[in-house]
């Protein structure tokens, strides 16, 4: 069952990409495994012919350049008749290929090298912009609502804010942790 | 090696923030036998070692390794290495040795020379680059912009 699974699980993008298609409608296109239709399907639909080379973010064949996670379930790149050629002369001695085919080769997988996906960014300006506007904005608003009601309402008032407080220690309002907490009943005042 | 001295540190700075070794020891028990550093080195480098690794397997391995609170050590590093020359991919091997440069954190400057000493006579013997050859120790590319694609 195990193994039978594990299969299932690898069948290439390509493959599954191919199944998913409607032009690609015959039998023979089905791959031998026959898998159980699962929500990954749209994302693997969507990896097109690229190679499945591992198992993804919750098993989704997706790429990501993340050093928490740094080798994704997929090739970043779509197979091509070059790629396949330097492919084949991968399988010999490495110190034949050239820099430039090394390189290819690393595109091919991946999208970024670890000193690309962590440069620093611009993107602090902008964050800092948006904190900034959003702060002027709110001095504009609270100056226009004080220009607007130049007087408080009558609840302001000194006698009323007691009154109101008198009210909730009468009700006990909150009496565990909160205000009526602290007010001592029987010797009528604070604790 | 790397685990050795890095484990030393630990316990030094356990001392500093209050926390005894026996309360750490009290914990770990439950979890069965605290595993050596040497054990753990061995246990990598058999598992980079095995005959018929696959590139999931090691893609697995080196994930798992890359996310723990540890610099590899290089024997593990070099036998990563060799598995991915079994799997013909130089790519993971390029992208490995930046998980592992990546891994030195903030001792990159003492960390990684000494990394880059033991490891090379395996690199130069399977054609690996080096980060610094392949100039990926700075950016190369800039990625277009979502917007323009």
């Amino acid at each position: 069952m195990n193994s039978l699974r594990c299969a299932g699980l690898r069948v290439s993008g390509a493959a599954a990409a191919a199944a998913c298609r409607p032009s690609a409608g015959r039998m023979t296109m089905l791959p031998a495994v026959m898998r159980r239709l699962t929500h990954h399907d749209g994302t693997r639909c969507m990896s097109g012919e690229r190679e499945y080379v591992g198992y993804g973010v919750n098993g989704n064949p997706i790429y990501i350049d993340c050093a928490d996670f740094p080798f994704p379930a997929i090739r970043y790149r779509e197979v091509t008749p070059e790629i396949c050629a330097l492919r084949e002369k991968e399988l010999s001695d490495w110190k034949k290929l050239s820099l430039q085919e090394k390189k290819a080769l690393y595109r091919h997988s991946f999208c970024q090298t670890y000193s690309e996906f962590q440069h620093f960014t611009p993107e602090w300006k902008l964050v800092v912009g948006i904190g900034l506007w959003s702060i002027a904005l709110s001095i504009l608003l609270t100056l226009a609502v004080n220009l607007i009601y130049d007087e408080l309402p009558e609840t302001f008032d000194e006698e009323r804010r007691q009154a109101q407080l008198r009210r909730i220690i009468g009700l006990q309002m909150q009496p565990i942790t909160g205000l009526s907490s602290k007010w001592d009943y029987s010797q009528n005042k604070w604790k | 090696m790397l685990r050795i001295t890095a484990g030393k540190l630990a316990n030094a700075m356990r001392g500093t923030v209050g926390v005894t070794s026996s309360r750490i020891a009290a914990v770990r028990c439950l979890h069965g036998t605290e595993e050596s550093a040497e054990e753990f080195d061995k246990r990598y480098e058999k598992y980079f070692a095995r005959e018929g690794i696959d590139g999931w397997e090691i893609r697995k391995g080196m994930n798992d390794l890359l996310g723990m609170d540890l610099v590899p050590s290089p024997k593990i590093i070099e036998s990563g290495l060799r598995a991915c020359r079994r799997v013909n991919d130089i790519a993971l091997a390029i992208r490995w040795l930046e998980g592992c440069k990546d891994k030195c954190g903030d001792q990159k400057a003492t960390l990684y020379p000494y990394l880059l000493e033991k490891i090379t006579p395996t690199l130069k013997e399977l054609g690996v680059p080096t980060i610094e050859e392949l100039g990926y120790d700075k950016p190369e590319l800039a990625l277009k912009s979502v917007y323009d694609i």
